[in-house]
């Protein structure tokens, strides 16, 4: 039986291990920005990628059309039953919208944290061992797509980019398990309530809404949606629906469960929303949350 | 042209991995299951057992270099565990008799080996919180299962259509 390990290949290998412990601390200290050489291979393999997977959204796609056909008539009755109810509500909309604008002018008021400017993108990959929740899109700092941008589908709230390249963007998912992913959240009522989604339950596949003030009331069905006091996030991207309410860890503020509303899987088509009011550096980003490392809170 | 297949297989493999994990993760009964597609592995455990260990220890070198910096983003995972297993399989399928259905059963195993240094690795630097049964339970099992109709129906074109075409005549040159 020959042996394993030859003497020059045993140094070999040790070498090796040695190199490659280095480049690992090397790429893990510094993973929100890319260098020279890993933006060149994210074009041009996103590109050669960009090329299989749209084929295969559009085979899912003419899929999913026949599936749609299937249910023509089921929806089409459902959806019936609603045209009147939202033929009233758009002309509630519009008027409620004029007015708005409105007021706006009489306080002199012209930006508007909800305001944003929707970049259209495809997905193209999505990181293939699963550990951490990223897909990579088709646009990126050519279109305007900058770092810590929210992204959206039609559903809500999915995620937000963590790194861009030239032509493409890496979105870390609202399903991560990142500590340090936040976003400022509100319920909006009554009285406005603020708190941070941070964290993701996997077993419960919910996401957890942490932070919110223990004297404020918050009922199982309310509405979630992000803030825009994050600084960079518009305001009223819907992210969920509240399910469950209990106390945090310490017992000084309250958390709850949130039920996502888009759907994390079988993602093709989003969009990345850019703000159109100026931007700050704040909780939506990750310098606040390393400062707030720092600090140790 | 037949010089071009072989690299261009494994090209034509690494971009179809992330488009089958865009329907991952799926839910079943309630539970959340993780599928990841291992396809490139597979095909550099047979390159291993058939055509050669040095040519497939060097493509899993690059393969897995791309695999770090296009999806991962920390380099020297994938660069290392690649390649590590490609000798490993080279190494193996020469004590074993080499058929197809060995070679088969090799991928598997080097499948749940991958996945389990993975996991390790993703739990060393806390991307992740499960623990091991939840990990066998929610990952390991689909993906092997997943990845074992991969595995039959690329083994079969695999022998029936590059070996016998290919490969013999590149080895025979």
């Amino acid at each position: 039986m020959p042996r394993f390990f030859s003497n020059k290949r045993l140094i070999l290998l040790l070498v090796g291990v040695i190199v490659l412990v280095a480049l690992i601390a090397f790429s893990l200290k510094d993973r929100q920005s890319a260098n020279l050489p890993e933006k060149m291979v994210k074009d041009v393999v996103g590109f050669g990628q960009s090329l299989f997977s749209k084929p295969a959204h559009a085979i899912t796609g003419f899929f999913d059309d026949i599936d749609g056909i299937l249910n023509t008539y089921e929806e089409n009755r459902t959806l019936k039953a609603r045209l009147t109810e939202y033929a009233s509500n758009e002309v509630k909309l519009a008027d409620m919208k004029e007015e708005n604008e409105r007021l706006r002018k009489i306080v002199d008021k012209q930006e508007d944290l909800r305001a944003y400017d929707p970049v259209q993108a495809t997905v193209i990959s999505r990181n293939p061992d699963q550990w951490e929740e990223k897909i990579i899109i088709d646009k990126g700092e050519s279109q305007g797509v900058k770092r810590n941008m929210a992204v959206i589908t039609a559903n809500g709230l999915i995620g937000k980019v963590v790194l861009v390249t030239k032509t493409t963007a890496t979105v870390e998912l609202l399903s991560t398990e990142n500590q340090n992913f936040r976003v400022s959240a509100m319920i909006p009522g009554k009285k406005d309530i603020f708190g941070l989604m941070e964290g993701f339950d996997p077993e419960r596949g919910e996401l957890i809404m942490k932070r919110i003030d223990s004297s404020l009331d918050v009922k199982v069905g309310q509405k979630v949606m992000s803030s825009g006091l994050g600084g960079i996030f518009p305001k009223g991207l819907l992210i969920g629906e509240v399910t469950e309410v209990s106390t945090d860890d310490y017992g000084l503020t309250k958390l709850a469960y949130v039920r996502p509303a888009a759907e994390f899987s079988m993602l093709d088509h989003v969009m990345v929303a850019k703000r159109q009011s100026e931007t700050a550096q704040g909780t939506d980003s990750e310098n606040a949350s390393a400062a707030e490392g720092e600090e140790g809170s | 042209m037949t010089r071009f297949l072989i690299p261009l297989i494994a090209v034509v493999l690494f971009f179809l991995e992330p488009v089958f994990s865009l329907f991952s993760p799926i839910e079943l009964g309630g539970m959340r299951y993780t599928l990841v597609p291992r396809f490139l592995i597979v095909y550099f455990v047979f390159l291993a057992s058939y055509y050669g260990r040095r040519n497939t220890i060097i493509y899993g070198l690059v393969f897995g270099l791309l695999y770090d910096m296009y999806h991962i983003d920390i380099i020297g995972i994938y660069t290392f565990l690649y390649p590590l297993i490609c000798f490993l399989a080279a190494f193996i399928i020469r004590h074993v008799h080499r058929s197809i259905f060995s070679v088969m059963g090799l991928s598997l195993v080097m499948i749940i080996f991958l996945e389990v240094m993975s996991y390790l690795f993703a739990s060393l630097i806390a991307l992740t919180s499960i623990g091991f049964d939840a990990f066998l339970t929610t990952r390991l099992v689909p993906t092997v299962i997943a990845n074992s109709v991969f595995i039959l129906l690329f083994g079969w074109l695999f022998h029936n259509w590059l070996y016998k075409r290919v490969i013999e005549k590149q080895i025979g040159m």
